[in-house]
């Protein structure tokens, strides 16, 4: 686990008056599992957003394969391709059924072969647990198959890292279960993951190390022993003490 | 009313019994003592209209006698004869000999006088006095003009529209163009001259009168093809007033529906382009392959409405002598020197024709899953 896959350097971003992210600097290496917590608010989904970015940050550097990110030249596309993304309201094309969904980028963008795209697929919708529902109409589905088809759909381009923007938000309680369980899969796949998540559990069960974000800057991160357990900074501590007054009612 | 509250209305209900019912015996009575027609089975000094006479007559002689109790036990009206069932179920079904009557007077002086009137107008020699007569007669005797009047507006309208919403889908290419700071100079230059030509397109097309424009297409037109040395009826064949005027209604058409497109674009969710460009996509692609077939599909509600107006709309073209439905009738009212009256049939006509269309694209629309509104205002 040495090799660094992503690299963020000194990230600001704005929104007009609003300082969101104020000089985030983060690695993430090959494998790594990373959740990143914190209160709402705090620049954890700007910060992924601006990773492959949908956001464009105001400055720094987010290098990637060797290329800068931020560079105005990079072919960002190219470089897009590598980086998966599961968004918090799942963004599946409303007008694709599930198998499309998952072959329409690996067609149009790699030109795969659409029988070979078809087949990755379905070995994709397999692992998630849809192979019955590979021609399902994607606005049919519940939330939790949405999720499951989004997290297919990312893998079907083979990406290097995967990016989950609180994937579980939007989901019932219930329904939360399935999703945390393919993602679980995935890092024990050895998938490099960068979560943003309020699952607490997920967080100290599956990540190789935990952020934590508040107010745009990183105040501390470390194994999930570490910051579940023995959390240094005062504002941590109060962020995860409040967390689990708020489980526990 | 809701189906079931109507169901009870009929078979039940006997709140406004007396008077609605008298007001429908009052209308019987006025058509059954009203001038007869040579196809009248219903005369005053006949049996059948006789019958209904009294029917009529009787039904508001027992209504009268209903008001009288009313006015006389007030408060206690619950209580007399008039509410026991026997007598409430019998002025029931004297309310249904009543409707059944004036049903029958209506066919008779309505429909039947139609019939004939038509048949009489069909063999005169001159347009006769009577309003609606001739009304009739003109339309009978105009009526080879009136339809290719009719065939010229739906030509108009269905090409028009359909033309114009393949430059539409151009147009909105063109108007959604945004420089991006990772285009080159030469990009972003190429993407706000297109974007901002598509602006001033929609802005002079949406801010001037039809009529302006298919006069100035027409002259525009005919000018250029006068340099090329032609004859005027060479002109004429080429640029006909119909092939002017249908650029016309597509060329204003592309217009409205570019805006249109541009709404149905904005409307699909940021989250579909987001997850598209996130896995690589151009942008050109998340449009072609997600976005659009969206966006599309939520304007062909709004693009059967540009066709109803497309419908009214082209009788403006009629300015340049294009033989349109409105054009038809000015000319069948110069034939028999009368105007109110064809005027009122070219009315009558393109609301049957705005009323089908839109009972067509309701159809359509359900077919689809989409909800269609009622009849659009004008442009």
């Amino acid at each position: 686990m040495d090799e660094v896959v992503l690299k963020i350097e000194n990230l600001e971003k704005s929104f007009g008056e609003l300082h969101v992210l104020k000089g985030i600097d983060l690695e993430i290496r090959k494998g790594e599992v990373v959740c990143i917590i914190g209160a709402s608010g705090s620049g954890k989904s700007t910060l992924l957003r601006c990773i492959n970015l949908l956001e464009e940050a105001d400055s720094g550097s987010i290098w990637f394969e060797g290329q800068d990110l931020m560079d105005l030249h990079v072919n960002l596309n190219a470089l897009r391709q590598k980086i998966g993304m599961v968004f918090q309201s799942f963004n599946l094309f409303n007008n694709k059924n599930v198998l499309d969904n998952c072959t329409l980028a690996p067609v149009t963008v790699k030109k795969v072969p659409r029988a070979k795209a078809e087949e990755t697929a379905i070995r994709h919708l397999k692992t998630v647990g849809l192979e019955d529902f590979i021609y399902a109409d994607s606005t049919r589905l519940s939330g939790g198959q949405k999720q499951r088809v989004a997290i297919a759909r990312a893998l079907c381009m083979e990406p290097e890292i995967m990016l989950f923007d609180e994937p579980t938000s939007a989901l019932d309680p219930e329904i939360v279960g399935e999703v945390l369980d393919v993602m679980k899969e995935l890092a024990a796949e050895g998938m490099t993951m960068v979560v943003v998540t309020h699952e607490m559990a997920f967080a100290r069960e599956v990540s190789d190390r935990v952020v934590f974000m508040d107010q745009g800057v990183i105040l501390e991160q470390g194994s999930p022993q570490e910051i579940f357990g023995n959390p240094k900074n005062a504002r941590t501590r109060e962020f995860l003490t409040r967390y689990l007054e708020d489980k526990q009612e | 009313m809701n189906q079931q509250s109507k169901a009870t209305f009929i078979t039940r209900d006997y709140r406004y019994l007396y008077l609605g019912c008298s007001l429908i015996a009052l209308l019987g009575l006025s058509l059954v003592y009203s001038q007869p027609h040579p196809y009248s089975f219903l005369r005053s000094d006949g049996a059948l209209g006789i019958l209904c006479a009294v029917i009529f007559w009787s039904f508001l002689a027992f209504s009268g006698l209903a008001l009288m109790i009313k006015f006389a036990y007030w408060s206690s009206y619950s209580d007399t004869v008039m509410r026991h069932p026997s007598v409430v179920r019998a002025s029931r079904w004297a309310s249904y000999f009543v409707v059944v009557a004036c049903i029958l007077a209506l066919i008779d002086r309505g429909l039947l006088r139609f019939v004939y009137t038509v048949q009489l107008c069909s063999q005169m020699e001159k347009n006769p006095q009577g309003f609606g007569s001739s009304m009739i007669y003109m339309t009978l005797k105009g009526k080879d003009i009136i339809l290719t009047g009719i065939w010229t507006t739906v030509r108009l309208a269905l090409l028009g529209t359909a033309i114009a919403f393949i430059l539409a889908i151009f147009m909105v290419f063109l108007r959604i163009q945004e420089p991006d700071k990772r285009d080159n100079d030469f990009v972003k230059a190429v993407k706000w001259l297109a974007s901002h030509f598509a602006r001033l397109y929609v802005f002079v097309i949406r801010g001037t009168p039809m009529m302006v424009q298919a006069l100035i297409f027409y002259y525009f037109g005919f000018n250029l093809f006068k340099k090329t040395n032609m004859t005027v009826t060479e002109i004429n064949n080429v640029w006909s007033f119909f092939i002017s005027g249908l650029c016309t209604v597509a060329l204003n058409s592309t217009a409205y529906l570019t805006e249109v497109l541009r709404g149905g674009i904005l409307a699909v969710d940021r989250g579909q382009t987001e997850a598209s460009r996130s896995l690589g996509m151009t942008n050109w692609q998340s449009m072609i392959r997600v976005v659009f077939p969206q966006a599309v599909k939520n304007s062909i509600p709004a693009i059967g409405n540009e066709f109803i107006i497309n419908i009214k709309d082209s009788s403006v073209l009629s300015v340049i002598g294009v033989m349109d439905l409105m054009y038809a009738t000015k000319s069948v009212s110069g034939i028999y020197f009368r105007s109110l009256e064809i005027y009122c049939v070219a009315a009558i006509l393109y609301l049957i024709l705005t009323w089908l269309s839109s009972l067509l694209l309701k159809y359509l629309g359900k077919r689809l899953d989409m909800p269609v509104k009622g009849l659009p205002s004008s442009n």
